[in-house]
C-alpha cells in the first residue's frame, strides 16, 4: 500500500495543494490531514513531504510564512498563491478524468 | 510574471543559503518534535516517542539534501566545492602546477600575440573607422593586370561619375618635417581627401573635421591640418588652444583644425599617421608643380571607396571595373588597356597586410602547434597526478561519489590551471604585441601602431582558454572515470591495471608530443636553410663595407638647387673622411622594401606586343655608383658630374635589357624615350638583383640623378669604407650635420643590414619558428623523461629482482633505454610523415630547398634522438643504481 515513493509525482502535489486550499498549514499539520481524510489509506512516510513542499514553493505555487502556532512555536505555514489555486483546478480536472476513465475500464471488465 | 517571481525566488535562496539551511532544519525538528508529543500523548515512553517518529519521517538527512535539491544550485555549490578543492591539490603540489602553468602561459601568450597581430591587420584593418567592412579600397590594374597607385584625375573622374558609392577618398603617406628650423621633427602624414574622415565614419576628437569646402580639387587653397590624439597629446599637452594654432610643415604654416580621436591610426592597416592634410596640399607639401594632380600619369595615390546602403560589393566592383573601361577608351592615351579593381581593406595592397599574410599563417600554424604539445604536455603530466591520486580516487567512488563528479572534478582542474595560466598569458602577450614593429626594418618602426588587445582578442583567448582546458583534461579525466575500486585498493595503487593503462596512454602522448616537436623542428630547419641559401644568392654588387644613409630632401624644404648643392657638399666631406674609398648617391636601395619607381619606355627599334608591359624599373644615381657598388660596367663609361640637366640625357641599362628589347645588338648609341625626353645608352651595367634576392634577371636601367627630377624622391648616400661601418655611419650623420643642421638623416645602417629586409619573411620564420622548435622539443623531452622516469619507479621492484637473479647492469641499462627508443622513434617516424605533407604547403615560402630536403630530415630526427636520449639517461642511471636488497624489501 502507498507509500508515497510509490505515488505518481504530480498526484503528491495534488493532495499538498487541496490540504492548503482552506487554510494555511504547516508541514506535519499537511501530513496528519492527508493520513486522517483517507482513512489511514495513504500513509504518508512524513518526510518526503518537504522536498515536495520545497519544490512548490520554488515553482511560486505555494508560499510559507513563519507564524507562531498556538502552542507558541515558531512554524512554517505554506498557503495557496493565485498561480497555485490555478495549478490546483487544472490538477483537480485532470484526475478527476483520469479516475473516472480507469474506473471506466475498470468497471466494464 | 510568474517566471520572475520564480527567478526571483531562486536568487533568494542562491544569496541566503545558510539562512535557508538553518530554516530547512528548523522546520524538520519541528515536525520531529510534533510528531514526538503526539506519540507521547499516546502513551509510548520518551525513547519510543523519539523511534517511532524518526520511523515515519524517514532518514532526515537524505531528505534535506533532497530538499536542497530543489532549491536548485546544486551544481553551482558542487562547482565551487571542484574549485575549492582543485586550488588546494594544486597548491599541495607546486612544483608540478608551476610546470603545468608555465607552459600553458607559454602557448596561450604565443597564440594570443599572433591573433592580435591578425586581428589587427587582417581582421579589423580600420581601427576607430566606423562601419569598416563597407570600406573598399579602389585600385588601377596595368594592362599586364599588376596593381598601381591611382592618378587624381582617374579618381576624380571615377568619384564623379560613378553612381553606387557615397564617397570616396585619396589617401598617400608621406614623410614631412614638422616644426622649425633649429628643431625639426620627422612625422609621419597621411594627404586625403576633405571626405576621408566622414568616409571612415569618425568623429573628432576635439575641434572639426574637413568641410566641404574644403573637399574641393583647387589646389593650395586650404592649409589646414588634423592631428593625431598621440600627438596632441605629446606635443600639446591635450591642450584645447592647440586648435586654432599654426604648426610649421615642409617650411609651410598649416592650421590646426582638429583632433582625431584616440585609437585612430589613419587608413593603412598597421601603419601610425600622425597628421592628415589635404591632398590637395600635395604640390605645396611636396614643392613640385600643380601638374601632379593633373596628369594622369602621376599614379601615386591610393583611393578608399564607400558604396552607397544597400549596394552589394558585387554591383559595386561591375561599376568601378565598367567604368575602368570607359576610362581606358576615353583616355587612351594614358590609361590603354589600364583597369580599375575594388577591394575589401585585407585584400589591398596598402598597408603590411600583402606581405604579413604569408607569415601570418606560418606563425599562426607554428603557434598552434607549440598548443598543441603544451596541451599534450599538460594532460601528461595530469594523467601522472591521476596516477598518483588513484587511491583518493577509488575512495571516493567507494564512498558513493558519482563518475561523472570525478570527471568533473579532473575537468574542474585543468580548466584552473588553464585560466591561472590564459591570465598570466594575456599579460605576456600584452608585452608581446608590441614586438609587431621588430619585424620590420629599423628606421620604419615608429611607423607602426600598437595592435589593441580589444573585445576580440579577449574573446579569441577565451575561446582559447575553454578549448585547451577540454583538450589538455579530457583525457586525464576519462581516466579518472576508468578507475576500478576493487582492483585499486586491494593492489594498493602501484601495479593495478588502470595505471598499466595509464601508462599506455601517457606513452601514445609523449609519442605525439615527440612527433609534434618533430614537425615544428623541421618546419623550422626548412626556413633556416632557405635563409642561408637565399643569404648565399649573389646580388650582383658588393653591400659588405658599405654604410648607407637615407635623406628625404624636399620634407626638408629643399627645392631642387639647394638638394643638388646639399648633396655635392655632403660628398666632398665624406670623400675627405679617413678609410672612405667611394661615396655615391641614389634614389633607389636596391633588395629594400618598396621599390616600386618605373618609367613607361619606348626602346628605338623595338616594337612591343600587344599589351606588353613596358614599365622598366629605374634607379636614378650620381657619378661613382657603380664605383661604390662594385657593379662592373661591361660596356661604354660610367656617368659624370657633366651629365646634368644642361647636356644630352644618357642612359646606362643593365644585360637582361639588351638581352631583351635590343636582341643583343651593339647597345651604344641606341636612343631610349622617357619622361618625354630621348635618352642615349652611353653604358651596359652587370645584372642585380632589384626587388628580391630570390627573382630572376629583369630589365633595369640608371639614369644621371641630376638630369630627372622627381620631388617625392629620398636621396640614399653609399659609403664605401676600408675602415670599420660603424666609423662610417658616424661620419655620416655628423657630416650631414656640418652640411646642414636641419638635414636629419631617415636612416643610416649598412647596406647589408638594409638588404636582409628583402629577405624579411623568411627571416621571421625561420628566427620565430626556431624558437618555437625548440620550446616544442624541451617540452617532449620533459614529457617523455617524466614517463621514463615513473616507468623505472614502477620497475624497481622487477630490476631488482632481475639483477639479484644475475642480469648485468648493461642488461638494465638495454632495458630502460630501449623502451624510451620504442618510444622516441615512434614519435619521429609519425612526425616525419605528418611534416612531409605539412611542408608542401610551404613550398612558396621556400628558397632553393625543397619541402623533402634529407638533410633538414636528417638534422632535425638527430637533435630530437639527442633530446630523446638525453631524456632516458637519467632514469636509465637510476635503474642502473638499483640496490637489488632496497628493491626488494620496497614491496
Amino acid at each position: 500500500m502507498g507509500k508515497p515513493n510509490d505515488l505518481v509525482q504530480g498526484t503528491l502535489d495534488l493532495l499538498i495543494l487541496k490540504t492548503i486550499a482552506l487554510e494555511p498549514k504547516h508541514g506535519w499539520a499537511i501530513a496528519k490531514r492527508i493520513q486522517q481524510i483517507s482513512g489511514e489509506v495513504l500513509q504518508v512516510q512524513q518526510g518526503s513531504l518537504y522536498p515536495a513542499l520545497h519544490r512548490l514553493e520554488q515553482k511560486a505555487w505555494i508560499k510559507a510564512k513563519w507564524k507562531e502556532t498556538e502552542t507558541g512555536r515558531q512554524a512554517k505555514f505554506y498557503s495557496l498563491t493565485a498561480a497555485g489555486r490555478a495549478q490546483l483546478e487544472k490538477e483537480a480536472a485532470n484526475w478527476s478524468r483520469l479516475s473516472a476513465a480507469i474506473n471506466l475500464v475498470v468497471e466494464t471488465t | 510574471m510568474l517566471w520572475i517571481q520564480r527567478f526571483w525566488l531562486r536568487l533568494q535562496t542562491l544569496f541566503s543559503r545558510t539562512r535557508s539551511t538553518q530554516r530547512l532544519n528548523d522546520e524538520i525538528q519541528f515536525h520531529l518534535d510534533q510528531q514526538i508529543a503526539e506519540n507521547l500523548a499516546a502513551g509510548m515512553s520518551p525513547a519510543e516517542a523519539r523511534q517511532a517518529a524518526m520511523r515515519t519521517f524517514g532518514n532526515p538527512t537524505f531528505l534535506k539534501e533532497q530538499t536542497r535539491d530543489t532549491w536548485g544550485w546544486t551544481w553551482l555549490e558542487q562547482m565551487s566545492q571542484d574549485m575549492r578543492y582543485g586550488l588546494r591539490t594544486m597548491l599541495n603540489a607546486p612544483a608540478f602546477t608551476f610546470v603545468a602553468i608555465l607552459t600553458l602561459t607559454l602557448g596561450i601568450a604565443a597564440n594570443t600575440t599572433i591573433f592580435s597581430w591578425i586581428h589587427s591587420v587582417l581582421l579589423n584593418p580600420l581601427p576607430g573607422a566606423g562601419e569598416p567592412e563597407r570600406v573598399f579600397a579602389l585600385e588601377s590594374l596595368t594592362p599586364g593586370g599588376d596593381w598601381v597607385p591611382t592618378s587624381y584625375l582617374d579618381y576624380r573622374d571615377t568619384r564623379d561619375y560613378t553612381k553606387l558609392f557615397d564617397s570616396f577618398s585619396v589617401s598617400s603617406p608621406m614623410t614631412v618635417a614638422v616644426g622649425n628650423d633649429g628643431a625639426v621633427e620627422q612625422l609621419r602624414a597621411e594627404l586625403v581627401s576633405g571626405s576621408f574622415f566622414d568616409l571612415l565614419r569618425v568623429r573628432p576628437e576635439a575641434g572639426r573635421f574637413f568641410i566641404a569646402a574644403e573637399n574641393e580639387d583647387t589646389q593650395n587653397a586650404h592649409p589646414v591640418v588634423v592631428i593625431s590624439h598621440g600627438f596632441w597629446a605629446s606635443d600639446y599637452q591635450r591642450d584645447p588652444s592647440a586648435i586654432g594654432s599654426t604648426i610649421r610643415i615642409n617650411r609651410h604654416l598649416y592650421t590646426i583644425i582638429g583632433v582625431a580621436p584616440d585609437g585612430f591610426y589613419g587608413s593603412m592597416p598597421g601603419f601610425a599617421f600622425q597628421m592628415w592634410p589635404l591632398a590637395t596640399m600635395h604640390s605645396e607639401l611636396n614643392a613640385t608643380g600643380d601638374w601632379m594632380l593633373q596628369d594622369r600619369k602621376a599614379r601615386m595615390f591610393r583611393v578608399l571607396a564607400r558604396p552607397k546602403p544597400g549596394v552589394t560589393y558585387e554591383q559595386a566592383l561591375a561599376e568601378v571595373q565598367a567604368f575602368g573601361h570607359r576610362m581606358a577608351e576615353a583616355d587612351a592615351d594614358t590609361n590603354q588597356g589600364m583597369g580599375l579593381n575594388l577591394l575589401p581593406m585585407w585584400k589591398s595592397h596598402y598597408g603590411i597586410q600583402e606581405a604579413m599574410l604569408g607569415p601570418f599563417t606560418i606563425l599562426m600554424g607554428a603557434a598552434g602547434l607549440l598548443l598543441l604539445i603544451v596541451c599534450a604536455n599538460v594532460a601528461n603530466l595530469l594523467l601522472a597526478r591521476a596516477t598518483s591520486r588513484q587511491k583518493e580516487f577509488s575512495v571516493r567512488l567507494a564512498l558513493g561519489a558519482a563518475r561523472s563528479r570525478l570527471v568533473r572534478q579532473v575537468l574542474t582542474e585543468s580548466f584552473l590551471l588553464t585560466l591561472a595560466a590564459a591570465l598570466l598569458g594575456l599579460v605576456l602577450a600584452y608585452q608581446f604585441t608590441s614586438g609587431l614593429q621588430y619585424l620590420f626594418p629599423a628606421g620604419t618602426r615608429s611607423w607602426f601602431s600598437r595592435p589593441p588587445m580589444d573585445l576580440g582578442v579577449l574573446l579569441f583567448t577565451l575561446a582559447l582558454t575553454l578549448g585547451v582546458a577540454i583538450l589538455a583534461g579530457v583525457v586525464p579525466a576519462m581516466h579518472a572515470a576508468g578507475e576500478s575500486v576493487n582492483e585499486t585498493l586491494k593492489e594498493g595503487g602501484r601495479t593495478g591495471t588502470s595505471s598499466r593503462h595509464s601508462q599506455r596512454l601517457r606513452s601514445v602522448l609523449v609519442v605525439s608530443e615527440i612527433a609534434l616537436a618533430v614537425v615544428a623542428l623541421i618546419g623550422a630547419g626548412l626556413f633556416v636553410k632557405s635563409f642561408r641559401m637565399a643569404r648565399a644568392i649573389r646580388p650582383g654588387f658588393e653591400a659588405k663595407g658599405v654604410a648607407i644613409a637615407q635623406f628625404h630632401m624636399f620634407s626638408a624644404g629643399y627645392d631642387r638647387q639647394q638638394a643638388d648643392s646639399f648633396c655635392q657638399r655632403l660628398r666632398e666631406q665624406l670623400e675627405r673622411e679617413p678609410g672612405v674609398t667611394a661615396v655615391s648617391y641614389a634614389d633607389y636601395v636596391p633588395l629594400g622594401l618598396g621599390g616600386d619607381s618605373w618609367e613607361d619606355l619606348q626602346i628605338e627599334g623595338y616594337v612591343p606586343g600587344p599589351g606588353e608591359n613596358m614599365k622598366i624599373y629605374r634607379n636614378l644615381v650620381a657619378p661613382g655608383y657603380f664605383e661604390v657598388m662594385k657593379i662592373p660596367l661591361l660596356q661604354g663609361r660610367d656617368f659624370t658630374l657633366q651629365d646634368d640637366r644642361d647636356h644630352d640625357p644618357v642612359i646606362i641599362v643593365n644585360q637582361e635589357f639588351v638581352r631583351r628589347f635590343l636582341r643583343n645588338q651593339y647597345p651604344i648609341g641606341v636612343k631610349v624615350q622617357g619622361w618625354g625626353h630621348w635618352f642615349r645608352i652611353i653604358g651596359v651595367a652587370q645584372d642585380t638583383k632589384i626587388m628580391r634576392l630570390t627573382e630572376g634577371a629583369r630589365p633595369f636601367f640608371y639614369i644621371p640623378i641630376r638630369q630627372i627630377y622627381r620631388p617625392d624622391m629620398t636621396y640614399t648616400f653609399f659609403v664605401r669604407t676600408s675602415g670599420s661601418l660603424s666609423d662610417a655611419m658616424t661620419a655620416l650623420r655628423r657630416d650631414a650635420r656640418a652640411v646642414d643642421a636641419a638635414s636629419a638623416p631617415l636612416n643610416v645602417t649598412s647596406l647589408e643590414e638594409f638588404i636582409l629586409q628583402s629577405l624579411f619573411t623568411i627571416k621571421i620564420a625561420a628566427d620565430l619558428l626556431t624558437i618555437l622548435a625548440g620550446t616544442a622539443i624541451f617540452l617532449a623531452g620533459v614529457g617523455l623523461y617524466s614517463v621514463m622516469a615513473y616507468s623505472v619507479a614502477r620497475r624497481t621492484n622487477e630490476i631488482g629482482i632481475r639483477i639479484s637473479l644475475g642480469a648485468r647492469i648493461s642488461d638494465v641499462l638495454v632495458l630502460v633505454v630501449r623502451q624510451g627508443l620504442v618510444l622516441g622513434f615512434a614519435g619521429l617516424a609519425a612526425g616525419s610523415v605528418v611534416a612531409l605533407v605539412l611542408a608542401r604547403l610551404l613550398r612558396s615560402s621556400l628558397v632553393s630547398v625543397s619541402p623533402a630536403d634529407p638533410a633538414v630530415y636528417v638534422a632535425a630526427a638527430g637533435f630530437a634522438l639527442v633530446i630523446v636520449l638525453a631524456a632516458t639517461a637519467i632514469p636509465a642511471r637510476r635503474a642502473m643504481r638499483v640496490d637489488p636488497m632496497v628493491a626488494l624489501r620496497y614491496e
